[in-house]
């Protein structure tokens, strides 16, 4: 009896508690309030904070650039980073500490619509009299401000204007006897059919989070469509249900179905196969030049025995994928000026390359050519060569989440590529009217 | 006179029994000694779910400082949400299985590890393990378990004649749930395992003795004496794995991110999606709320009726 009764407390307290917890759990969105939330550090304040998203190559650089500031300044920065997420949960991140009213003073992100939630939300600040100031206009490419300027407000600092490329291993193209990069579409076929007699995953890619099969279907569209047409694609001028976006969806099943991708590409994490092209299970992968310093080099080896090459679009311009990262400063930090003062500072062209940036918007700041060879040969490329915003940029995120899930269901069979492009003219034409 | 003569005796019973009443429940003493969790649950619990409840009748983007009320825009999109319709048949699937199987298999080797077993200490742990590992530490080990070329999943089934039976288990939609699931099962073994042993343990061993000596089999003894027994922990194990499983979170959102495409959404990754990704915090809360409300709305009637048969 005395059991029963302590039993069917306990199992109404466990139930309240559990019901707590579960209520709790389920209304996670709580602290949220009609008004945002403010950066860490209080009214001219020397504390500023930084948050980026950095690996373990390149953060300890940047915290000792950060400290050689703060001894400069009577500064204390602290740096925190969120490595390897990508912008799939870095931005979410940010967001929760913004709200949370403990955002930092400064924050590195990606620009396009990834960006521009936050200046849109008044989150970010105006970096207009700062560009006037440092005269950041005349140091920094021109392109790559206009990628973090937004409804005229030049809302970030931009620092890196990625290029997205092919990077091979020579070993892999050796073994399949593969002499030279593909100079047409047709080519590159050719090629990834070689690769695969030769027992070999030609294009490692993951779909985990979407984005990073995105960078191949772009590429097919670019092919399919062309410069003008796709750009019109992308910013819904033209409708999607036409013939050239389902030529585009068949390429793209014609990759997985003829194994140019990794068996179960949709379930692979990116950041667990980009590098497979470095330890040798694929030929090469579609990213842009942080892999030769955060893949190769990283890996211990040299970059010699890889290679870069610009996918071929048989178009002219021949454009290849790009997108824009870059710094924003909290509208709420306690400190603009010196917050500000940390931005120029970052973008001085010495602490680029000390900080492996090597595709920087920076002029001056090239990589350097005997250490980063492959990067420099994007310089290069860059120079004669356009390049198209990747669509996770291009997108707000439901859009480019809507238009992954239908490409995860072009390559499982489940939609056919005609009807794949009439749910994009969909999906696009929703975003248009929201 | 008369008046007062008959109110004095009822002034004091009622004296009397304020006294009793206050002597029994202690008067203020008790909510002095509560209000320090009223106050923590207050603010932390009831405050932001009142607060989430009304952001979900407005269109705020969860990142801007204003917004605008919109009534029951939001739950009306939520009926022509398709992800949604899909997002809760999959959290049916998930509860039902990840209730049944792990309560299951927990109850068995409970009942297996309370008996005379070699070794049922190390044995007990290892089974309980899993339960305190953390969740992203799992996700990443069977995220490369079940990798399609080089996992030990699929490696294994090559290794002993069954390649065909090789799949890429997170890439698509046919198994990417049920490959969420195994190790979810796998993870909640341990909890129902630990409740039903320490409940074994308390069944008194003189009724298996007079079981044995009137003659019951083992299968007699389990199911009249052993089972009964375990009605309280029944109770306990069967409401917090529901409400822990229809709240499912993390395990997707590491494992799958909802994917491929949202073949694995559920409330809670939709809700998040909506919330933090997509800025429409106004419908991401609209649907916390309905998951608030689906949790309660399955958990009070079966808690009420259990406890009503059990008193």
């Amino acid at each position: 009896m005395t059991r029963s009764t302590w039993t069917r407390r306990g199992f109404l307290g466990l139930s309240a508690a559990a019901a707590v917890a579960g209520t709790a759990a389920c209304t996670g969105t709580g602290t949220a309030g009609g008004t945002a939330g403010g950066a860490a550090s209080g009214p001219a304040s020397n504390n500023l904070r930084l948050f980026t998203y950095e690996d373990d190559t390149t953060i300890a650089n940047l915290k000792a650039a950060v400290a050689t500031f703060d001894s400069r300044n009577g500064t204390t920065t602290r740096v925190d980073s969120l490595p390897g997420s990508g912008a799939a949960v870095y931005p979410d991140k940010l967001r929760a500490e913004l709200l949370g009213g403990s955002g930092p003073d400064i924050w590195r992100i990606w620009g396009g619509q990834i960006g521009a939630p936050f200046a849109k939300a008044k989150q970010a600040a105006d970096l207009a009299p700062y560009y006037q100031k440092y005269g950041w206009d005349t140091k920094i490419n021109t392109n790559a401000i206009a990628g973090m300027t937004f409804d005229g407000m030049k809302a970030g600092l931009p620092i890196v204007v990625a290029a997205i490329g092919a990077w091979y291993s020579k070993e892999s193209m050796d073994k399949a006897g593969v002499s030279d990069t593909p100079k047409s579409y047709a080519e590159l076929e050719e090629m990834n059919d070689k690769l695969v007699a030769a027992g070999i995953t030609p294009c490692t890619l993951g779909g985990k989070y979407g984005w990073d099969v995105m960078r191949l279907f772009e590429y097919l569209l670019e092919v399919s469509a062309g410069p003008d047409l796709h750009d019109k694609l992308l910013s819904g001028e033209e409708s999607w249900d036409r013939p050239e976006v389902v030529t585009a969806f068949t390429s793209f099943k014609k990759w997985q179905d003829k194994k140019w991708l990794p068996n179960g590409v949709l379930g692979l994490d990116p950041s667990d196969v980009e590098t497979d092209y470095v330890s040798g299970k694929a030929a090469y992968t579609l990213t842009g030049t942080w892999t030769e310093a955060q893949g190769i080099q990283a890996a211990k080896k040299s970059s010699d025995d890889f290679g870069t090459f610009q996918l071929p679009t048989d178009q002219t311009p021949e454009r290849h994928s790009g997108f824009v990262e870059g710094y924003m400063m909290s509208a709420r930090s306690g400190n603009p000026d010196k917050a500000a003062a940390l931005l120029d500072y970052l973008v001085t062209p010495d602490l680029q390359a000390t900080l492996q940036i090597t595709s920087s918007t920076v002029t001056g700041a090239e990589p350097d050519k005997s250490k980063l060879p492959l990067s420099y040969e994007w310089t290069e490329i860059n120079k004669t060569s356009p390049f198209y915003t990747i669509q996770d940029q291009a997108f707000p995120k439901k859009t480019a989440d809507q238009y992954f899930a239908i490409q995860s269901d072009v390559l499982q069979g489940k939609t056919s590529p005609a009807d794949a492009a009439k749910a994009m003219q969909s999906a696009v034409s929703a975003m248009a009217k929201s | 006179m008369a008046t007062a003569t008959a109110l004095a005796p009822a002034t004091r019973e009622g004296a009397g029994a304020g006294r009793q009443n206050k002597k029994r429940y202690g008067g203020l003493r008790p909510w002095l000694f509560a209000l320090p969790a009223l106050a923590v649950y207050v603010t932390f619990l009831v405050y932001p779910a009142g607060t989430s409840l009304f952001f979900s009748f407005t269109n705020w983007d969860g990142l801007s400082p204003t917004y605008d009320i919109v009534g029951l825009a939001n739950y009306e999109a939520m009926t022509k949400d398709p992800v949604v319709v899909q997002a809760l048949l999959n959290n049916l699937v998930w509860t039902v299985v990840t209730i049944v199987v792990p309560v299951v298999i927990g109850l068995t080797l409970a009942i297996l590890l309370n008996g005379k077993v070699r070794g049922k200490t190390p044995l007990r742990l290892l089974f309980y393990t899993p339960c305190v590992l953390p969740l992203v530490s799992i996700a990443s080990i069977w995220g490369w378990l079940y990798n399609p070329d080089y996992g030990v999943i699929n490696e294994t089934l090559r290794a002993v004649g069954l390649g065909s039976l090789a799949q890429p288990w997170l890439g698509q939609d046919s198994t990417a749930l049920a490959a969420v699931m195994v190790p979810a099962i796998w993870l909640r073994v341990g909890f129902p395992m630990l409740l039903y042993l320490a409940a074994l343990q308390g069944i008194p061993a003189e009724q298996y003795e007079a079981a044995t000596v009137d003659g019951a089999t083992r299968s007699q003894q389990l199911w009249f004496i052993t089972m009964p027994s375990l009605r309280p922990a029944h109770y306990i194990v069967l409401a917090l794995s529901l409400i822990d499983s229809f709240k499912v979170f993390d395990m997707i959102y590491a494992m799958t991110y909802g994917g491929p495409g949202t073949a694995t959404q559920v409330m809670g990754t939709w809700m998040y999606a909506n919330v933090f990704q997509y800025y429409q915090a106004g419908y991401g809360t609209a649907i916390a709320v309905v998951i608030t409300v689906i949790a309660v709305a399955v958990s009070i009637p079966y808690v009420l009726s259990q406890t009503k048969e059990h008193s």
